[in-house]
């Protein structure tokens, strides 16, 4: 029962396809296999998800919903190439949505912003609430060495919470009929379309993310302090890079992001503030990245793919009742799959006598 | 037939990794009794077929035979369960175990609970006979190295082996240690063990060893017993030409003090002194060579020297300015470089190009960047001519630095740090720590004098090296560094080996000038 | 008066027993597979796939012993996935661990849906005669359910098994040196195997505990972090089983703290800062630690995280 694994040397492109679709065709055999579970007939499942593309209401949907996934696995892009391990994309997403949501019900009461300038106001907030959020968890890093992992969790429960408190508590909405929901955001408060869809702006600030990524990332002095440290600390060191300047910067950005991601639930997608506004896009921001190999352009379309698998949930769930976390086990399947796709990729097997 | 005195025997071993074969039709044999040297440059196969020979690799092709048995395929427990024991050459000892548990680990018996009071019993025992003083119940972080590598030693012991490989065991010895290590060796050959000694070093090879047998890049190319050759032979056989043993340096009066350590103190990374008041200093056309046993403060002190650890107190100087916890990047701009001891991952950056690593440490000035971005086009051109002048073999600029080998490696790092700051020329100081461990005879003469030509342009060069050979062939002054002090200054023309050797063993020159 | 202090403070100890079991059991169990080398961040995935399981198998046969040693497998299956892909595969441990934790709480909140707000018969106390009638500390500790007192065995047997015993050390080497391990024959995969399964056994019980044992009405995510804080708490613990104990009743009498003074009434307006105190205490702990990490340094497993492989 021996298991030998030996390095490949480069493969070729259509072996390389091939390892992936073997790979997807099992994700989508385990998935089956849970909507049989569930007494869902697996054909119907997927068509609904097809639907989710060809559809183009649906699409429209898929892409919306998509437009938080693209910011925050943007974001989440940057500081996994800094071997940063920002898992608190979901609790930077909720500060995002807690600065948005302050602006608005502060301006309803004084009426200082005007409206022109209340989106713009908001992202700036947005940004720099969650920007700060995040940067928290760098400086415990890098001052005191403490793992990033657990302080990120750790902060994003205290954000829920803290959200959670906001809306049942002082920015309830008297005429809500009591439940936990803030007022409704007034227009100028809410994201504009793109022209003659029914996406909105935000799509416009993903892709534009996308690219200031890229270019941040290859062609900038910070990129290359953020790929010299991520591939080696004591290299990082050597060449001058102060950790407490990269990370606290880094931070800044990949909260940022996560904050904006959080403005366009609220004002694109919401129109107002509720507990649990967020499904998960910060974790499903995290497969995402792996998934998309922390490439900015491939980030655009996985996102919009993810996007398109909860429009599917929606569907599945009032239609065949089945339950919405159906849509993060997929998430999960997809990535371990993808691990060991990519592992194949890399390395040979050979168990027993057989060799693959 | 009497009793066979032939312990091991090795035919045609064949051993491929990715791109070299490193064992090619090997065939080797130990007797019983003998001490056989396996003598080879780095990265002639020598430890490659010590890890087959111990079963920690596989072979390709070839077998194995020990004590009449046909063991070729078998893994570390079968080789313990013969008699073969080895002794790696980064030790491999659990730091916050102690004496006992490093030895009894991977014993067949007790099965269940340790009794580690009748274990520490025998390890003292054992030790005992030896002459050795060591306490079974001690931490093996509080051991000294000499100290810790007999711990090695009596892993092999306690389970008795007979058959011991020791890879390179003097790299982290004091001259006297050494000697000590090989009346211990010759104690081992009488009682009937073998014991099969890698090295790369010729003197040892005369002082302990009965046979020896040449390695050269994968394949042996002699074995003769000792008494039957010289060292200028065995010298020719190792390389395949013959080797001139003396460095070309031209004599230059050395100029102002470029470098100056005043009463230097720092801690090491677990919180304990390890430099206890340095003071030192290098002048400008002069190689200052520190000489000492690997642990004992060089690597802080070239740590300290170049930014990347804080003093706790005194005073580092560089050309008249005090730079004393100034951080790396401020004491690079002063005109520093460094040479690294790791190599790969803090030297180079092993999934960054060669272009990104040739300009790890200048990016950030122009013209390689300007205020946001990196200007590519000025980084290539320099990029194109480093790799020209330093003759850097790769096929391409953007080929990922992991792949180069590790002569090309260490060429990158010194055409990065030998050119300086752009718009400087020559740096003021290299600090340069082990520089030719690892590299085969080209590489190490390619590096040394890039060295001394930088020395002879003016520079001033701290140089840091376990290889004692290296230090007293290049320097101009000697200094020896023991647990964190000075123990004495010397000129190169006055230094002996014996006296750099108490040194390293922690005697001060005062006390040998008596 | 006095009397009323008394009780309060017994119940108080009681309830951070209790509070405090699902810690223990889940951070002895993590701290032998860091002792091996393996980071497991899958642990909140796993301790709440012990719980759904214990639960599903309790409510639908009433057999509380299959609904642990189901519980029990749910941990072993999924730590085995961890181990395959970290150890076998050598892929980064974190991003195995995260995938799992992310696969874990979607698992069992897809599996749990029509079983919400459903409960089962919490299991009954069993009070050690003689023992139990000791004033304060014999309610607390020798009044509890079967689980707790496995807690205790746990924690002792594994301090004694990782520091006394042939396979403990094994263990202990093997996250520190595995090369050197490997030299002298010990099998590291195995070893790691075995160390990172053992943790999912003790994860897929600890939520067991949790559900049957504590708190027996199904929510989703109803595990909070708490796994995320034992991971925190292996650290406060020094990697030593029984430093675990000091950490697991920490976090337990913070919680069994936060309940009583919601009864009396404070925080009711605003619940959530309550509910804030364990994760905002996990970070005041990371910090406090990193204070003495120097000295702490020595415990942290030196080939923590770094997957073995002998030919490089």
């Amino acid at each position: 029962m021996m298991l030998k694994i030996t390095r490949r040397g480069s493969i070729s492109r259509s072996f390389s396809a091939l390892i992936t679709s073997i790979f997807l065709l099992l994700a989508f055999l385990a998935g089956s296999a849970l909507f049989l579970y569930a007494g869902v007939n697996p054909v119907e499942a997927y068509y609904a998800v097809v639907q989710s593309f060809v559809n183009p209401l649906l699409l429209a949907e898929s892409i919306t919903r998509g437009i938080p996934i693209m910011l925050v696995s943007l974001g989440l892009a940057i500081a996994f190439r800094m071997n940063f391990w920002n898992i608190g994309g979901e609790g930077q997403l909720y500060m995002g949505m807690f600065a948005a949501t302050g602006v608005v019900l502060w301006n309803l009461e004084t009426h200082v912003i005007p409206d022109l300038l209340l989106l713009p106001v908001m992202f700036l907030a947005s940004f720099v609430v969650a920007g700060l959020w995040g940067v928290i968890a760098a400086v415990l890093r890098a001052k005191l060495e403490i793992n990033e992992v657990l302080t990120t969790i750790m902060l994003n429960y205290i954000a829920i919470l803290f959200v959670d408190y906001l809306v049942y508590g002082p920015w309830k909405d008297p005429h809500g009929y009591g439940f936990p929901l803030t007022k409704p955001f007034p227009p100028s408060a809410l994201l504009p379309s793109i022209p003659g869809t029914h996406v909105n702006m935000g799509l416009a600030i993903g892709i534009i993310a996308a690219f200031l990524v890229h270019v941040l990332l290859s062609r900038s002095k910070i990129g290359f302090e953020i790929r010299v440290t991520g591939d080696s600390f004591s290299a990082a060191r050597y060449a001058g890079i102060s950790y407490f300047k990269i990370a606290t910067t880094v931070m800044m950005i990949s909260a940022g992001l996560a904050g904006l991601a959080g403005l366009t639930i609220v004002s694109g997608i919401i129109g107002r503030l509720r507990p649990r506004a967020s499904p998960g896009y910060g974790y499903t921001g995290i497969i995402v990245a792996w998934i998309s190999g922390l490439n900015p352009w491939l980030i655009i379309p996985v996102s919009i793919l993810f996007g398109g698998l909860l429009v599917a949930g929606d569907t599945l769930q009032s239609a065949m009742r089945l339950p919405f976390a159906i849509t993060q086990v997929f998430q999960a399947l997809i990535l371990i799959f993808v691990i060991m796709s990519e592992f194949l990729k890399k390395y040979r097997i050979q168990i027993g006598g057989v060799k693959i | 037939m009497r009793e066979n005195k032939e312990l091991v025997r090795m035919e045609n071993i064949v051993k491929r990794f990715p791109g070299v074969v490193a064992n090619d039709h090997v065939n080797f044999e130990l007797k019983r009794g003998e001490i056989h040297a396996l003598l080879g440059e780095n990265g002639a196969g020598k430890t490659t077929l010590m890890n087959i020979l111990y079963g920690l690799y596989n072979l390709d092709e070839g077998r194995i035979i020990v004590k009449g048995k046909d063991i070729t395929h078998h893994s570390p427990k079968d080789s313990i369960k013969l008699g073969i024991g080895m002794v790696h050459q980064n030790l491999k000892l659990i730091p916050s175990h102690t004496v006992t548990e490093n030895i009894i680990l991977g014993l067949d018996r007790p099965k269940f609970f340790l009794n580690l009071k009748e274990a520490e019993r025998r390890v003292k025992e054992l030790a005992e006979k030896y002459g050795w003083k060591v306490d079974p119940k001690a931490k093996i972080w509080q051991l000294s190295i000499g100290e810790r590598q007999q711990v090695e030693i009596l892993k092999l012991l306690y389970r008795n082996a007979d058959i011991l490989i020791m890879d390179e065991p003097t790299s982290v010895l004091t001259p006297q240690e050494t000697k000590q290590l090989f009346s211990s060796l010759r104690k081992m050959a009488k009682e009937g063990r073998g014991i099969i000694y890698i090295t790369h070093k010729l003197d040892e090879v005369f002082a302990v060893c009965d046979r020896v047998t040449v390695m050269r890049r994968g394949r042996v190319v002699a074995t003769k017993p000792v008494s039957g050759t010289t060292k200028e032979e065995l010298a020719k056989l190792m390389v395949g030409r013959p080797v001139l043993f003396r460095i070309e340096k031209r004599e230059k009066p050395p100029g102002e003090i470029i470098l100056e350590l005043r009463n230097v103190r720092a801690l090491n990374d677990k919180g304990l002194l390890a430099l206890k008041g340095i003071s030192l200093n290098v002048r400008r056309h002069e190689i200052l060579g520190i000489a000492g046993v690997a642990g004992n403060g060089q690597r802080e002190l070239a740590e300290v020297i170049t930014g990347l650890r804080k003093v706790i107190s005194g005073k580092v100087i560089i050309d008249g300015r005090d730079v004393t916890n100034k951080s790396p990047r401020k004491i690079l701009e002063e005109g520093v470089a460094f040479i690294p001891e790791e190599r790969i991952g803090t030297g180079v950056v092993p999934n960054l190009t060669v272009a990104e690593n040739l300009i790890l440490r200048t990016y950030r000035y122009k013209p390689f960047s300007n205020r946001i971005f990196l200007n590519f086009r000025s980084i290539f051109k320099h990029v194109d001519e480093l790799i020209k002048r330093f003759d850097i073999v790769t096929p391409d600029r953007n080929l990922k630095a992991k792949f180069l080998s590790g002569g090309n490696i260490q060429r990158v790092v010194i055409a990065r740090e030998l050119t300086g700051m752009p718009n400087q020329g020559l740096p003021k100081l290299i600090v340069a720590v082990h520089p030719t461990r690892g590299l085969d005879v080209g590489a190490t003469e390619y590096v040394r004098n890039a060295l001394i030509k930088c020395r002879n342009e003016g520079s001033a060069i701290l140089l840091i090296s376990e290889d004692l050979e290296e230090i007293m062939s290049m320097s101009d002054r000697i200094a020896v560094i023991y647990e964190g002090k000075i123990m004495g200054v010397l000129p190169q023309t006055q230094a002996k080996v014996e006296d750099i050797g108490l040194m390293m063993g922690g005697v001060p020159l005062e006390e040998i000038k008596r | 008066m006095s009397f009323d202090v008394i009780a309060f403070i017994t119940s108080l100890l009681v309830s951070t027993v209790q509070a405090g079991t699902i810690y223990l059991l889940a951070t002895v169990g993590e701290i032998y597979a860091e002792r091996s080398g393996v980071i497991n961040l899958g642990l909140e995935g796993m301790i709440i796939m012990g719980a759904l399981t214990s639960f599903i198998v309790s409510f639908y046969t009433g057999d509380y012993l299959l609904a642990v040693l189901l519980a029990v497998l749910a941990g072993l299956l999924m730590s085995l996935l961890h181990a395959f892909i970290s150890i076998s595969l050598k892929v980064n441990q974190y991003v195995s661990g995260i995938a799992l934790t992310i696969l874990g709480l979607g698992l069992s909140g897809f599996l749990g849906r029509p079983l919400t707000g459903m409960t089962v018969e919490k299991v009954h106390e069993i009070p050690i005669p003689v023992l139990s009638d000791i004033p304060v500390v014999g309610p607390a500790f020798f009044k509890q359910n079967v689980f707790v007192y496995v807690s205790y065995v746990v924690a002792i047997l594994g301090w004694y098994v990782l520091f006394k015993t042939r396979i403990g050390l094994n263990i202990r080497s093997v996250g520190e040196n595995p090369s050197m391990a490997d030299s002298l024959g010990v099998n590291v995969t195995l070893v790691r195997y075995g160390a990172t399964l053992f943790g999912g056994a003790l994860a897929g019980l600890a939520g067991a505990y949790f559900f049957i044992g504590y708190q027996p009405f199904w929510v989703e995510g109803m595990t909070a972090g708490r796994g995320w804080i034992s991971i925190a708490l292996v650290i406060f613990a020094a990697w030593s089983p029984l430093r675990a104990i000091a950490g697991a009743y920490l976090f337990g009498g913070v919680e069994a703290l936060q309940f009583r003074m919601q009864a009396f009434g404070y925080g009711t307006a605003t619940p959530q800062f309550m509910l804030m105190l364990p994760y905002a205490l996990t970070i005041a702990v990371l910090i406090m630690l990193s204070h003495h990490s120097i000295r702490k340094r020595i415990g942290v497993p030196a080939a923590l995280g770094i997957p073995y492989s002998r030919e490089e």
